[in-house]
């Protein structure tokens, strides 16, 4: 069942260019993949990368002028450092009935006013307490020079906040709070070449919608171009900016991880209806949790279908850290 | 003012209470994860080996998307198209139809296969993102 797919463009099969990078963001150019690709990737960088932030709130002592729920709201969207957040456990995996250490971090939020004046509680108040799954994790993220972090809320004379927050493993798809992003920069096709798009102007759409920066890397139309019928989009500029919880480029190759992991779990459940598949007209039969297939923690099952030899359409080249899956297959074997 | 595990209200509506909160949290939560022991793909009623519809639970264009363009590569594959039947189910329907004088067309196969390549695809972008940081940190220090 072997056969080369035919690359956009050309053979050389998907390339990156990394035109910026810092602390903050990587800006990034995507060529020789299909639209559907790099908009799965987007998407999955904007809304399904697991990160820390508070989910729950024991409000013991609240005399501020704010609302309980309304300074709760706000502790869930402080960015917490997510570096390896793999070694939280989601709670719905855990043993525990509402949180423990394996899967929650528990930070203490404590401030009086007892001078004149305003005083202004910050992220920087918050502090995690151990044990922790690791040195990183649920800690504030602060990033400016002074460094407080975000600010909460602020107090004058006589007022008190004590706070028990719960931080959690989760994914923005739940809530935005758990969001590695801000926002992805995602366009192709600067010159609207494609006519993907159908500007609304005014007088003129030339004057109106100035060409982005992006527009420097392809060759302007010509005027009188017509349109490529069986035009590509492509290449993609990207540009993704943390919030400041994973380092801009471990949330693009966490992007990735987390597709291969959503392709690893389908492939999974079809290995487990093969082995059903005479017994049930249908072939999915359901699986109980120690279905006869031995579940997640077979290796490399071989199923009746698995006829195909090591090589892969893509070249299986890739042997990153992440070609491994976590069912134990890795994707370069295929 | 004083209360216990209050839960984070979302934007929009008040929070009526806490068990409200819970409950609504809780359905949400539903909505966007895998239940544990939750079947993911069912096979849609009248489906043969070469013509099937499959049901994913808790999926969508994410994985719709991409899934259709690299199994429609696939030379035995007639036909592959995705869709969401309704936006407020967390379900993604996925077609395929192979020709039926191919050999290799059988479609759990072809689906199987489609998973796969993907999954090489996302190493070799992995591999080609980690060598162009790699290289730019070079060049131009350490950011
Ligand atoms: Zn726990």
């Amino acid at each position: 069942m072997d056969y080369d797919i035919p690359m956009d463009g050309e053979d050389t099969g998907p390339t990156v260019t990394i035109r910026e990078a810092s602390p903050a963001a990587v800006d990034f150019i995507l060529r020789h993949v299909d639209l559907a690709f790099a908009n799965s990737l987007r998407r999955v960088i904007m809304s399904e990368i697991p990160t820390m932030a508070i989910d729950l709130v024991e409000v013991k002592k609240n005399t501020s002028v704010l609302a309980d729920e309304f300074i709760c709201h706000r502790l869930g969207l402080i960015p917490l450092n997510s570096k390896s957040v793999d070694d939280v456990l989601y709670t719905r995996d855990c043993d525990c009935d509402q949180y423990c250490e394996n899967c929650s971090v528990t930070l203490s939020l404590y401030a009086r006013c007892t001078s004149d004046g305003v005083m202004r509680v910050f992220a920087r108040d918050l502090v995690p307490q151990d044990p922790r799954a690791n040195e990183w994790v649920g800690v504030p993220v602060i990033k400016d020079d002074n460094p407080d972090g975000a600010l909460i809320l602020k107090l004058t004379k006589g007022q008190e906040v004590e706070m028990k927050c719960i931080a959690k493993k989760g994914i923005a798809k739940e809530h935005a709070k758990w969001a590695p992003t801000a926002a992805v920069g995602f366009e192709y096709d600067p010159w609207n070449k494609l006519k993907h798009l159908d500007y609304w102007y005014e007088e003129s759409a030339k004057d109106e919608w100035p060409v982005s920066r992006n527009g420097e890397w392809e060759d302007q139309p010509q005027e009188g171009e017509g349109v490529a019928l069986d035009g590509q989009p492509g290449p993609f500029y990207v540009n993704v900016e943390t919030v400041g919880g994973l380092e801009p480029d471990v949330i693009v190759q966490q992007g990735i991880k987390v597709l291969q992991q959503k392709l690893a779990g389908v492939i999974q459940e079809l290995a487990g209806g093969d082995n059903q598949a005479e017994t049930n007209g249908d072939g999915f039969g359901p699986r109980s949790p120690e279905g006869p297939s031995g579940g997640y923690d077979q290796g490399g099952y071989t199923t009746p279908f698995d006829q195909r030899g090591g090589a892969s359409a893509w070249g299986g080249g890739g042997m990153t850290p992440y070609g491994a899956t976590p069912y134990g297959q890795n994707g370069g074997n295929w | 003012m004083a209360s216990e595990n209050q839960d984070m209200p979302d934007a929009g509506g008040p929070v009526q209470g806490l068990t409200d909160a819970r409950a609504r949290q809780e359905e949400e939560r539903q909505d966007a994860i895998l239940v544990d022991d939750e079947q993911k793909i069912h096979v849609l009623p009248g489906s043969t080996d070469t013509s099937a519809s499959f049901e994913f639970l808790h999926e969508d264009h994410t994985l719709g998307n991409a899934l259709r363009y690299i199994i429609t590569k696939n030379p035995v594959v007639e036909l592959c198209a995705y869709s969401i039947p309704h936006p407020s189910e967390p379900k993604m329907h996925l077609r395929i139809q192979t020709f039926a004088d191919m050999e290799d067309n059988n479609v759990y196969d072809v689906l199987r296969k489609g998973l796969m390549d993907l999954q090489d695809l996302c190493d070799v972008v992995t591999e080609n993102f980690t060598t162009a940081r790699d290289k730019f940190v070079q060049e131009n220090g350490s950011t």
